[in-house]
């Protein structure tokens, strides 16, 4: 089964398309079969960095039934290996995808036939990120070293956590939850995903455990983007003890990313910025998160929930 | 599930064993301080101003007790009666000693318990050899010699004894003046020697040798 790394990160600009770009043609020069999905639908822009300017088919013909297979809306790029399934020329609704339509499309990635899958997701806190995330364990947050963006990946962090628990409960009973964790915790307590386990290990023990148990199976990742000369350079693992301490969710740091301007330079030019300046220290911190990619073992999906 | 922050026990908040020396524990503090301080990237949001307050006065706490001697064992054994940590044995840390960095091997007979002076005073007031010695005006290495042979040491337990090399003893006997040490030198190492002897007026005893050795030159 395909390897599927969700890449996200809270705030616009902070990288993803580029890093999952990046990451992309590293594990398909690697060798193995890699297969990019744009999933920041309304602002879809892989197709570009990957130097597919105008894609034939994509992941609207698949939602809009043209296309009736997934699969079919691959399209191959000038990398060997690599290969894509565009947001590109999308239906201006097609941001908002219906409960269904995401359930199928879920199902659909879980059956495609590639090494290693990967899904540049959008910005913000939407369902369609938080569901695509929770696709897999090996979930990829991407920041920058500043308050807004480390403010958006906590956000998207919590979200994320709190949509998971959101799940195993109908609405009823989730409203109640979250009545109750206000009276115990003080107000404002139901948006703390972790007062809301408190309360859910107190009135339903066994979801609880099957919670914890899947919480515990979450391999997040971190990968601090565009880090400058003057920089903490530990704030990445600052940050993963944190999310470990405080939120009790697993969190490895996975490496910096230098800034350099000549990222810029290569996107405007649309060629790869690894092959164009590949002796940069941003190409070679980006050549030691592909080996993470490409080495990556272990169960991968966690659709069952739904 | 975690635990909560305020229900870790100082060391878990600190992310320090238990039996961390005081240089991790500044260590830890300095580092969590990093953390949660107001305006840290890492904590951006994490917290609210409430939250983030009483964690600081926690980890302030913790700091306060666990570098404080006296309180890290009070700490500590209600830590042990709560059943967190093993109780420790008390063992006082190992004291490093001075490496030697060569070996010397001096040999079976180089360190001998060196006789007592009240033990040499009774020889030497029993010696009627000595005396005659001491009675002399003059006083020569050879007599020096005789002394030391009466007394029973050997020129290998003075040099131990005084810390003089070997060969000045000699010389100091010989009263050779070409193989003698310099004066100001000499003068010194006779009155030890003397000293070390168990003699009584050394000063006197040792100007009485300074002349006889400058009459032999």
């Amino acid at each position: 089964m395909a390897h599927v790394w969700p890449i996200g990160g809270g705030k616009g600009g902070s990288g993803k398309s580029f890093i999952t770009s990046s990451l992309g043609r590293l594990s398909a020069e690697l060798g193995k079969k890699t297969l990019i999905i744009d999933l920041d639908l309304g602002a879809a822009n892989l197709h570009t960095l990957v130097g597919v300017p105008e894609p034939k088919k994509g992941f609207s013909d698949f939602i809009r039934k043209k296309i009736p297979l997934l699969q079919d809306t691959v399209v191959e790029t000038p990398s060997e290996n690599l290969y894509l399934i565009s947001g590109a020329h999308d239906n201006f609704d097609v941001a908002n995808l219906p409960y269904e339509q995401k359930l199928k499309t879920l199902r659909a990635i879980a059956k495609l036939d590639f090494d290693r899958i990967l899904l540049d997701l959008g910005a913000g806190t939407s369902f369609n990120t938080l569901d695509f995330f929770l696709i897999s364990q090996n979930g990829i947050f991407i920041t920058t070293p500043e308050p807004t963006s480390v403010e958006n990946v906590y956000r998207l962090i919590r979200s994320i956590y709190f949509r998971r628990i959101r799940y195993c409960f109908n609405i009823t009973d989730f409203k109640e939850m979250e009545t109750e964790a206000d009276r115990q915790f003080g107000e404002g307590s139901y948006n703390k995903p972790d007062c809301l386990m408190k309360v859910i290990a107190r009135t339903d023990p066994e979801k609880y455990l099957q919670l914890k148990n899947e919480f515990s199976a979450f391999r997040f990742k971190l990968i601090i983007n565009q880090v400058r000369k003057h920089d903490n350079i530990s704030l990445g693992l600052q940050m993963s003890r944190m999310v470990e301490k405080h939120l009790g969710l697993n969190m490895e740091f996975l490496g910096n990313v230098a800034y350099d301007d000549h990222v810029h330079d290569a996107i405007c030019q649309q060629v790869s910025f690894m092959e164009r300046y590949p002796y940069t220290k941003t190409a070679s911190d980006l050549r030691e998160l592909g080996k993470h990619i490409v080495e990556s073992v272990g169960k991968q999906l966690t659709l069952h929930y739904m | 599930m975690r635990k909560d922050f305020n229900q870790l026990n100082y060391y878990e908040m600190l992310d320090l064993q238990p039996n961390a020396v005081p240089y991790e524990i500044r260590h830890a503090y300095n580092a969590a301080m990093q953390l949660y301080q107001p305006g840290s990237l890492v904590s951006y949001s994490f917290f609210s101003e409430k939250e983030r307050r009483e964690i600081l006065a926690l980890i302030e706490k913790a700091y306060q007790t666990l570098i404080n001697d006296q309180l890290r064992k009070e700490y500590d054994d209600e830590l042990v009666r709560r059943g967190e940590i093993d109780a420790k044995e008390e063992t006082a840390p190992e004291v490093k000693k001075p490496v030697s960095v060569f070996h010397i091997s001096r040999g079976p007979t180089a360190r001998t318990v060196f006789v007592s002076s009240d033990a040499l005073k009774d020889r030497i007031s029993q010696s009627q050899v000595i005396k005659d010695i001491l009675a002399q005006s003059v006083l020569s290495g050879q007599d020096l010699k005789q002394i030391r042979t009466e007394l029973g040491l050997t020129i290998e337990q003075i040099a131990e004894e005084t810390k003089i090399r070997v060969n000045h003893i000699q010389s100091i006997e010989e009263g050779q003046a070409q193989n003698l040490p310099p004066a100001v030198f000499l003068k010194g190492f006779v009155k030890s020697y003397l000293k070390c002897l168990g003699l009584e007026s050394v000063d006197e005893l040792s100007a009485r040798y300074m002349n006889t050795v400058s009459c032999l030159k």
